[in-house]
Order: structure tokens, then C-alpha cells, then sequence
């Protein structure tokens, strides 16, 4: 033991010693100089302030879910007191109803787990299901700020669902332009992530570039007035067609999306109950 | 034997001398700003010890050399730091120079037995990392590169114009050892 000891100080000793006569040295010079010293330790805060950083950071990052989660929660108590959210029930001007104002749409909360933007048909799947109130063919997908349309729910599992991207070749969104209240709809040509097309904007209406496109709120399953992008390039006829040609920039990036509202109809019934009637 | 042992403390001693009595005073001289004169021998100690002398050795005389000459420039640790520096590399100096037939381990790193060409190399090498950490310890930050690198040039020359000096004026000393 003790001759493998001084054989392991015979090997390393000399490397051993030279590192702690460096050491004392430099511990000498940083003592017994002022400018040495004031350096060093200056450069020492500055070390410890950067690691401390970091490590505030790594904390604060594992509390970050729990502040997005709450943070959500209060965008959607916002978004659903919006106009667009609401229905008036009031038919007469000046009645006093108690019910006079209805939920017209809610929201739900949802986190993207699989997303594409590449390919001709793109799909999204989000975590959360028919478990947490999601039904397929009347849902849309809005962007985590509440603005910029992802998609619409075309598939739910309990837990699961499968988003159509807006970005999809059978995608059709009823969109409409922002002050003169002229409507299209809004395909995707499969080319450009960022760029939608406007189509069936009739040729007498007044489209200017950089006019703002919202949704229309026809479909009900995303509400009036949602920012969706704004359009690109001058909007121009072909020849011998009665519909512009508009390009539109989308809102959101959807090939970086992480979180996202779905927008659910809360008289979704009655508008199911229609169908039926004009069925018979 | 203590021959060899005789004649490193001596040199040991002289070197110290010239540096804290002679070269000290001529760097402290006022130069009126033309020109930057210190120059710093006493590595020469380490660098033409034996080459059969263990590294713990040369690491503890070179300390001790350090803290002497500190005690005497008020640098407490700069000079022990640069010289420890130069004695651990030493040995890597020593075998990146080695010649093809391998050193006689009676022999020291000098003139007379390597030697001029060798000899110089040899210590402009192990002077130039000497310097070099000197004056980065001095100024204690990279900012201040540009006046680290002038100084370390001019100190520098005139270490080896006195290290040539020294090693010349006494050939006999080298030759044996």
C-alpha cells in the first residue's frame, strides 16, 4: 500500500509539485499585488455572476410550464370575452334581458406533438381528445396568441387529435377583408408555407395590398374578426376570370407552433338541428 | 558529483546577484522614455542545470530562485510563478530538442557540450515562454496583449544579449559542467 503510494508519487510527483508551487505562486502574486489582485477577483465576480445566471435560468425554466400553463388559461378567459365569442341574444334594441348575452365559442387548450409543412397535405396532432370536449369536422385551431388560423379538426381519440393544417390541398376557410367586408376562400397551392391564396373575391370589390384578412366567422368553427395575415404582392384578375388573384401572408409561422387554442362552438346543436330540418 | 553541486550554487548565486544588483538597477534607470530596458537572467540557472537533475529538484530551485529575486523586485509570487513555468517545461524542451543519439545524462544543456546553435535555441525557447508569462501575470488580463507582446519583444533581446554575454565570458564553466 504505502510503496504503491510512493510509487504513484514517484510517477505524478514531480507534475504534482509543479502544479502546487504554480498554485502557491499565484496565490502569492494575487495576495500581494493590488492591480493582480483587484483583477482577480473582479474576474471572479464576473465568473460567479455568469454561472449564477445560468443557474437562474435552469430554474426558471423548470418553472416555466406551470406559468405557461396559467398564462393560457387567462389568454383564453380574454379571448372568450371578446366580441366575436359572444352571441347577443337581444333582438329589440333596449330590452333589458338578463340572458341577453350567450357564449357563442370557448376555448381549449392544446399542445402541437407532431406538425408538418412540407408536403401537399399536411396534418397536425395535438394532446389533447375527444376527452377533453374535441369533436372532429367543427373545430378550428387558432394560434397561441389567439391569432392566425392553424387548421380544423378532422379526427379526435380520447386523448388525441388530427388537426388539418390550413396548409392542407383540400383546406377551404371562409375568410373575408378586414373594413370592406368582401369574402373568399382561403386555399393553399402547396407551395409556400407562409402564403395562402384568397380565391372567389369578386372582381368588382376594392383589394389593395397590405389589406387585412380575418375570418369571416361563416363557417362557425372559427369566430368573426381573427387576424389571419395580411395580403402580399397587387392583387390582379386573369384574363377572362370574374375572381381576383390574391396571395395572403399568414399571421402565424406554422412550421415553429407549439401551443394552440381550439375553438369549439357552443350552439354547435342547433346549427346541426338546421341541417335536419332543411333535410326533411 | 558535488562538484556539479558546488558549481550550480554558485551559479545560482551569481545569477542572483547580476539580476537583483546589476539588472535590476538598469531597468530602474530613467531611460526618458526612449526605451524600455529589463532584462531577466536568473532562468538561466534552471535552464543549465544538469539534465540527469530530478524535476522535483529543478521545480523547488526554481521556486526558491523566484521568491529571491520577488523578495528583491516587491513582485511577491510573479517571478516564482514565471520560473516555476519554466522549469516544468523544461524537460518537454529538452525532449522536443533531443538529439538523434539521446543525451550523455552527465551532460548539461550548454554550449560546451551541445553546442552554440542548440544552446541558443534551446534558450530562446524556454526564455521567450518565461518572459511571455511574466508579463501576462504583470499586466494580469489579455486586454492589455498589444503592450504585453512590445515589452516581452524588447525584454526579451536584451535577456539574450546578457545570457550570450554571460555564457561566453565564462566558456570554462560550461565546458565542465
Amino acid at each position: 500500500m504505502l510503496r504503491g503510494m510512493l510509487q504513484l508519487f514517484g510517477a505524478y510527483g514531480a507534475s504534482l509539485l509543479f502544479w502546487l508551487l504554480e498554485g502557491l505562486s499565484l496565490v502569492l502574486l494575487v495576495q500581494n499585488n493590488p492591480q493582480q489582485s483587484e483583477i482577480f477577483w473582479n474576474s471572479w465576480g464576473i465568473l460567479t455572476n455568469v454561472v449564477e445566471a445560468r443557474m437562474d435560468g435552469m430554474v426558471d425554466y423548470i418553472g416555466i410550464r406551470a406559468d405557461l400553463l396559467e398564462l393560457q388559461t387567462r389568454n383564453i378567459q380574454l379571448l372568450e370575452e371578446k366580441d366575436n365569442a359572444l352571441y347577443s341574444n337581444k333582438a329589440i334594441t333596449g330590452s333589458v334581458d338578463g340572458d341577453s348575452i350567450l357564449q357563442a365559442f370557448t376555448y381549449i387548450k392544446a399542445s402541437v406533438i407532431s406538425n408538418s409543412v412540407s408536403i401537399n397535405n399536411n396534418y397536425l396532432r395535438l394532446d389533447k381528445g375527444r376527452e377533453h370536449g374535441i369533436e372532429p369536422h367543427v373545430m378550428g385551431v387558432i394560434g397561441a396568441d389567439g391569432q392566425g388560423i392553424v387548421g380544423v379538426v378532422n379526427a379526435t381519440s380520447s386523448h388525441f387529435s388530427q388537426v388539418m393544417s390550413v396548409l392542407h390541398s383540400q383546406s377551404r376557410i371562409s375568410a373575408s377583408i378586414k373594413g370592406s367586408g368582401y369574402f373568399g376562400v382561403l386555399v393553399w397551392n402547396g407551395i409556400d408555407p407562409e402564403l395562402m391564396q384568397l380565391d372567389a373575391v369578386p372582381k368588382h370589390a376594392k383589394v389593395a395590398v397590405g389589406d387585412t384578412v380575418i375570418t369571416s366567422g361563416y363557417s362557425q368553427i372559427f369566430p368573426r374578426g381573427i387576424f389571419v395575415g395580411t395580403i402580399e404582392g397587387k392583387p390582379y384578375i386573369k384574363e377572362g376570370d370574374n375572381f381576383y388573384t390574391i396571395q395572403v401572408k399568414l399571421a402565424s409561422d406554422l412550421s415553429k407552433i407549439d401551443y394552440v387554442y381550439v375553438t369549439k362552438h357552443e350552439m354547435q346543436d342547433e346549427f346541426r338541428e338546421l341541417e335536419k330540418e332543411r333535410n326533411e | 558529483m558535488s562538484n556539479l553541486v558546488v558549481l550550480n550554487t554558485v551559479r545560482f548565486i551569481f545569477l542572483y546577484l547580476i539580476q537583483i544588483l546589476f539588472l535590476k538597477r538598469l531597468s530602474l534607470l530613467d531611460w526618458q522614455g526612449f526605451i524600455f530596458v529589463n532584462a531577466l537572467i536568473y532562468p538561466l540557472f534552471i535552464l543549465m542545470l544538469p539534465i540527469r537533475t530530478p524535476r522535483m529538484v529543478i521545480l523547488l530551485t526554481a521556486f526558491l530562485m523566484g521568491l529571491m529575486v520577488d523578495f528583491s523586485y516587491d513582485t511577491y509570487g510573479l517571478n516564482a510563478a514565471c520560473n516555476v513555468l519554466t522549469a516544468g517545461a523544461r524537460p518537454y524542451i529538452l525532449a522536443w530538442f533531443e538529439p538523434r543519439e539521446g543525451y550523455n545524462v552527465n551532460h548539461s544543456p550548454s554550449i560546451g557540450h551541445m553546442g552554440a546553435t542548440w544552446f541558443f535555441r534551446y534558450t530562446a525557447i524556454l526564455m521567450g515562454i518565461h518572459i511571455f508569462a511574466y508579463y501576462w501575470l504583470d499586466a494580469f488580463s489579455h486586454v492589455y496583449i498589444i503592450s504585453i507582446l512590445t515589452k516581452t519583444f524588447f525584454t526579451f533581446i536584451f535577456s539574450m544579449f546578457f545570457i550570450s554575454v554571460i555564457v561566453l565570458i565564462f566558456p570554462k564553466s560550461a565546458k565542465k559542467s
